[in-house]
């Protein structure tokens, strides 16, 4: 008994990790999933130390230098908006802001819609019918009519913006998730793994979830710019992001008109850093899905 | 089948119930009226006049059920917004036209496109042309459209003057009266279309690459099929469930319109509506459009479901016991 | 063919040339038969197009039926099918329109307005008395929930009553004495009554009340005794109106067509007005960069005619009846923070906009013209800190966050007051952030009792030349969460005195000392308004005003009748035929 026990545990953990390692040796030989990588930890890193990077803080409004052109100014090097104030030190900050929308409200939609997927597509019945009818439901309602309902009830504020794009976030990766749950669960090697006696979420766990990645990840390099630019509609209404906070989805989002022609670094620095994102989290994930495909070895 | 279908259009109908409840009473919390209270305040007795002449003055759960019941008879009141306060039905009649015209386009020209470049991408995976592909689907949602928008009229409109000379450029002024098949569709199906060609081909690119690289495949290839009959025959059919349940919901979605394409380029359309019939509090417009979009979403939902088993037969989409 | 025969062929084909132009000019005559201005464009082109919101409720082409949901609002193309009885010149003072003269009785409570001669409406009836009175009992009648009825109330007799249900429209102080006079009766003495009359060019009785107020909408039913018809309408769509060549008003047009198309009239109109497809951009419609491009062509900024408009102050104000805000220092110490030369000169920009220290701009009727209100709410940062101090809250500890609440501004209106925050806050030390609200989710905001808007922003302009209308607005029952007994007794009385016209002026000017004083609210600019013409539009409208300035002036519907396209137009790619 005991011999055994010694004898197969080194055995699967070597197994494990030969696979894990696998995964990211292919991973790390993806020279565009590394740049994608690259990208995200570079964003990350101006959101977390704006404070510190930053040659301004973002509120700061120098009346004598509006509306200066990139490259035209020794102290603003980025050029300043309408107000005055640094653009370089505004989009530092304003990743803070549109990470912190781009990833959370993703983030809450998936995990939601994720769970709420697999149940309803793994246990059928009652069950996806409810969350059928809710994916419907929300469907339906207009978010910015619950937007300007919260506006009157609670105000403005970073919290009200996560709660209503998360409102619909969750509908994609639940029908997502469910429909991948339909057509994996009928697969040979489920049926097999089942009679062999694998428990349900066990079998969730290890072999539908991986399969499901490849749409969820693109699903989810949609989503972030998405939330960054809905945050910048409903901020519009007078329920997000007030000023003087920035926020990248707000700064393309007042250039409207022959802005774009003048001034046009107030649209063109934002967009190309929410493409940026957008574009790391398509290399990451192109890369995590060849990485995490059991059946290549290169 | 036939069952299962029954079933889910009655569901519908529960949908649709809870839907109407949910935004009537929403719609009715949001400050503001289809009025507007003028600049300097207003004494009670003005207030009172404009809700009596909206029909306002009865409590909410009265107008919800004196909704319900025109609603039932296909009678969804009249547009409070729209100049001459046609009913709701008329206005959606003489604008949905429009606007599935052009969403038809959008919808050729982003599913056609963006298809190809998914599949070509898919099949150079890793190479420089998936990237390419990959940056213009990033472009294409990350560029706003009124960017993309305001660059095409300038470039078309104002700096060649391209276009007709008999004709306004700006706007085009695109209504029911407009031919078929006109250039003017031209830049508003362009910029309508970047967004879902994007989505298009990244979901094509990635099922088709995930198909591409599964067992099977190789399977298929050891057998000595032609390149071109394993592309067709396995990797297609594989890569559509989450392409049904992703794309598919972009047909109701561009087929319903968009405020900005709309306004950008005077599209008289049932899009705007969406947007600016909240905004001007038009609430028998709200109520109607958004039982449309409701039924509308349902039914695109329902086809999904219908679809996966079309395609993978084994799928039971019914529950664990099996209603197909 | 003989060399003759082709010569002859030739010298009729070049007359033609030659001779088409010519006589396009001799018989350059509109509808009326006038013969067009010298350097007018063939008639045939003289043609006015214009682009309207298509995001906006629309409810009639008259004022009469809504003001706030007039078709085209911003491109001023309503109104157009009736004369009101009076207009404003181009100095701003009443001429007459509809009416030819008008009189008040000894007591200062009826006054009479006696109609022009030989008015028509376009189906052959005259245009009576009875048409005016009509329309203004339609704006009484609770049933029509008309959106402007404030304008009267308390102003002409039974106006509130019926606006409140107790009495008859018909039981409003006004009368057809015969065709051509209409008397109308106020509460108590009312001089600027005449000048409230302006906005309002009448509805058919007839048609009225045999269709409603729909006929309007319809070119079958619709019936017109101004200088235009409508010819077609497809809301939503475009509208076009003709010149009604059976108008005998006063503001005859030399146009004979106005296109008006529907669609991204904010940030498309001057896009389409550089394309030559319309003749007219408001300034609201131009954004910072478009004034940028303007500056830069000789021929644009030669273009662009700035006027005071409708007198258009932007202001902060406070829920003066809770705290921080009930306290003066405090408002002063904002007010003080505010450094409004330096915002109006970098970010809003000097051709734009006036710092201002008080509320009624410079030439309306009672404004400090002599800046002796200027030094109380004058930038002073230093005395603004004391002044904090004072209140409590030294360098800005322990003051609590504020939220500049907006009204739906423009981005380029809302800079101006994330600007202005930006220099409070930098002053005090008071944090600020600036929050831009939905319209009406603001203005219920605001009215609500008590307001729900602790700091906010917004603008008010005329919409009569005279100060009851302005500084009526800051009496403690109007909009503001702000009271002072003295300032609502004397404009409470200004209103009605009659007499010595200077001395209600300086009853005015006190009241407005209060205001600034105590700190109703703070002034931060007047704009200086305006618009973007083609350089091929030209007529009367444009002749220098008293200072000088030629423009098309607030509530100078005249101008409709002078506006022509010139010859110049042959010079742009434009298309204005059928």
């Amino acid at each position: 008994m005991n011999g055994a026990i010694t004898l197969r545990q080194p055995v699967e953990r070597r197994k494990q990790r030969t696979l894990l390692g696998d995964a990211i040796r292919r991973f790390r030989r993806n020279a565009l999933a590394m740049i994608g990588l690259l990208i995200l930890f570079f964003l990350f890193f101006l959101a977390l130390f704006a404070d510190v990077i930053a040659p301004f803080p973002p509120d700061r409004a120098d009346f004598g230098a509006v509306r200066v052109l990139p490259f035209t100014h020794p102290t603003y090097p980025l050029g300043t908006d309408a107000v005055g104030r640094d653009y370089l030190s505004r989009l530092i900050y304003g990743a803070r802001t549109s990470m912190t929308v781009g990833l959370l409200v993703p983030l809450i939609g998936f995990s939601v819609g994720i769970t709420l997927g697999a149940l309803a597509g793994y246990l059928g019945g009652m069950v996806d019918f409810v969350v059928q009818r809710l994916v419907e439901i929300f469907t339906a309602v207009p978010p910015l009519l619950i937007a300007l309902f919260l506006l009157s009830v609670t105000g403005s504020g970073l919290f009200n913006i996560i709660f209503v794009l998360s409102l619909t976030a969750w509908i994609e990766p639940t029908r997502l998730t469910r429909a991948q749950f339909l057509t994996v669960r009928e697969k040979e090697f489920i049926t097999s793994a089942r009679a062999l006696g694998a428990t349900d979420g066990r079998l969730i766990l290890t072999h539908v979830l991986p399969n499901i990645l490849t749409p969820l990840l693109v699903a989810f390099t949609f989503a972030v710019p998405q939330a960054i630019f809905a945050e910048a509609g409903l901020s519009f209404l007078g329920l997000g992001i007030t000023e003087p906070t920035a926020s990248w989805g707000k700064m393309v989002g007042n250039s409207v008109g022959s802005t774009i022609r003048v001034f046009y670094h107030l649209a063109l620095f934002p967009t190309i850093l929410v493409a940026l994102t957008m574009l790391g989290f398509s290399f990451v994930g192109d890369g995590l899905q060849e990485a995490l495909d059991p059946t290549r070895s290169r | 089948m036939i069952n299962f279908i029954l079933r889910r259009l009655a569901a519908i109908f529960l949908v649709l119930l809870i839907v109407s409840a949910l935004v009537f009473f929403l719609m009715n919390a949001v400050p503001g009226g289809p009025f507007s209270l003028g600049e300097r305040g207003y004494t009670p007795d003005a207030l009172a006049n404009l809700e009596r002449k909206y029909g306002l003055d009865k409590p909410v759960w009265e107008r919800y059920l004196n909704f319900l019941t025109s609603a039932l008879q296909l009678d969804f009141g009249s547009s409070f917004s729209v100049v001459g306060n046609p009913p709701v039905t008329t206005v959606i009649a003489r604008t949905w036209p429009v606007t599935l015209h052009v969403g038809l386009y959008t919808i050729i020209v982003a599913f056609g496109f963006g298809f190809i470049l998914g599949l070509i991408a898919a099949y150079y995976r890793n190479s420089i042309i998936d990237n390419i592909v990959t940056l213009f689907a990033t472009a294409g949602t990350t560029v706003p459209n009124f960017i993309v928008a305001t660059w095409l009229l300038l470039i078309f409109g104002y700096q060649i003057g391209w276009g007709q000379p008999n004709k306004w450029i700006i706007p085009p002024v695109l209504g029911a009266g407009n031919a078929i098949l006109s250039w003017d569709y031209f830049l508003p199906v362009i910029t309508y279309a970047l967004l879902p060609m994007g989505l298009v081909a990244r979901y094509t690119r990635a099922s088709v690459a995930e198909a591409l690289n599964a067992d099977y495949v190789r399977t298929a290839r050891a057998k000595g099929l032609g390149e071109r009959g394993i592309m067709l025959r396995h990797v297609l059919r594989n890569a559509l469930i989450p392409m049904i349940t992703v794309l598919l919901p972009q047909i109701p979605n561009l087929l319903t319109g968009s405020l900005f394409i709309e306004v950008a380029y005077g599209i008289n359309g049932l899009g705007k509506f969406f947007v600016t019939s909240i905004t001007n509090k038009d609430y028998p417009m709200i109520m109607g459009l958004v039982l449309l979009i409701a039924f509308f979403w349902s039914l695109t939902y329902l086809l999904t479901d219908v679809l996966y088993v079309v395609i993978d037969p084994r799928i039971r989409v019914g529950g664990r016991g099996g209603a197909i | 063919m003989t060399l003759r025969r082709l010569a002859a062929a030739l010298l009729i084909a070049l007359c033609a040339i030659s001779v088409v132009p010519l006589f396009a000019q001799d018989g350059n005559v509109d509808v009326y038969g006038r013969a067009l201005p010298a350097d007018a464009a063939p008639y045939d082109m003289q043609v006015w197009r214009a682009i309207c919101d298509s995001t906006r409720t629309e409810v009639s082409f008259s004022a009469v039926v809504s003001v706030y949901s007039r078709t085209c609002l911003d491109a001023n193309i309503s109104d157009l099918f009736s004369d009101s009885l009076v207009v404003l010149d181009e100095n701003l003072n009443l001429i007459p329109a509809a009416a030819e003269s008008w009189s008040v009785s000894e007591d200062g409570l009826t006054w009479t307005f006696r109609l022009q001669d030989g008015l028509m409406w376009d189906d052959g009836t005259p245009v009576t008395a009875n048409d005016y009175l009509a329309s203004y009992r339609f704006m009484a009648d609770p049933a029509n929930a008309y959106d402007f009825v404030w304008m009267w109330q308390g102003i002409i007799a039974g106006w509130s009553e019926a606006v409140a249900g107790e009495i008859a429209p018909e039981e409003i102080g006004m009368a057809a004495l015969d065709d051509r006079t209409l008397a109308v009766t106020t509460e108590g003495p009312a001089p600027y009554l005449p000048g409230t009359l302006f906005f309002w060019p009448p509805l058919q009785a007839k048609a009225l009340a045999e269709r409603g107020p729909g006929y309007l909408l319809n070119p079958e039913t619709s019936v017109s005794a101004g200088p235009f018809k409508l010819v077609e309408f497809v809301p939503g769509e475009y509208f076009v109106l003709a010149a009604n060549e059976n108008y005998t008003g006063y503001r005859k047009p030399f146009l004979r067509e106005i296109r008006a198309v529907y669609g991204d009239q904010l940030n498309g109109s001057f896009l389409a007005f550089q394309n030559y497809d319309i003749e007219r951009v408001n300034y609201t419609n131009l954004s910072p960069a478009d004034f940028e491009i303007i500056a830069a062509d000789p021929v644009l900024s030669a273009n662009y005619r700035p006027t005071f408009g409708d007198f258009r102050t932007d202001y902060l104000l406070f829920d003066t009846y809770n705290p921080p805000f009930n306290d003066r220092r405090v408002r002063l110490a904002f007010a003080k923070a505010l450094d409004r030369e330096s915002i109006v000169k970098n970010v809003v920009g000097e051709q734009f906009a006036m710092p201002a220290y008080s509320f009624l701009a410079p030439g309306f009727p009672a404004s400090d013209t002599e800046g002796a209100l200027k030094g109380i709410q004058e930038y002073d940062c230093p005395a603004a800190q004391q002044l904090l101090a004072d209140a409590g809250y030294p360098g800005g500890a322990g003051f609590p966050p504020q939220e500049l609440k907006l009204r739906g501004e423009s981005e380029a209106r809302a800079n101006w007051f994330v600007a202005a925050a930006a220099s409070i806050s930098s002053c005090l030390g008071v944090q600020i952030t600036v929050n831009n609200m939905e319209f009406s989710a603001y203005m219920s905001a605001l009215l609500a009792r008590p307001t729900q808007i602790q700091f906010g922003a917004v603008s008010y302009g005329m919409d009569y030349l005279d100060p009851s209308n302005m500084l009526g607005v800051w009496v403690s029952t109007g909009r503001h969460s702000w009271r002072n007994e003295a300032f609502d007794n004397l404009v409470r009385e200004a209103n009605v005195f009659v007499g010595d016209p200077a001395q209600r002026i300086a009853m005015y000017q006190d009241a407005e000392r209060i205001l600034v004083e105590d700190v109703g609210g703070i002034f931060l600019l007047h704009r200086i308004q305006g618009d973007l013409f083609q350089p091929y539009i030209a007529g009367d409208c444009f002749r220098p005003d008293n200072q000088g300035v030629g423009a098309w002036h607030w509530g100078n519907d005249w101008c409709w009748g002078t506006f022509y396209v010139t010859n110049d137009v042959m010079n742009y790619p434009t298309y204005r035929t059928r």
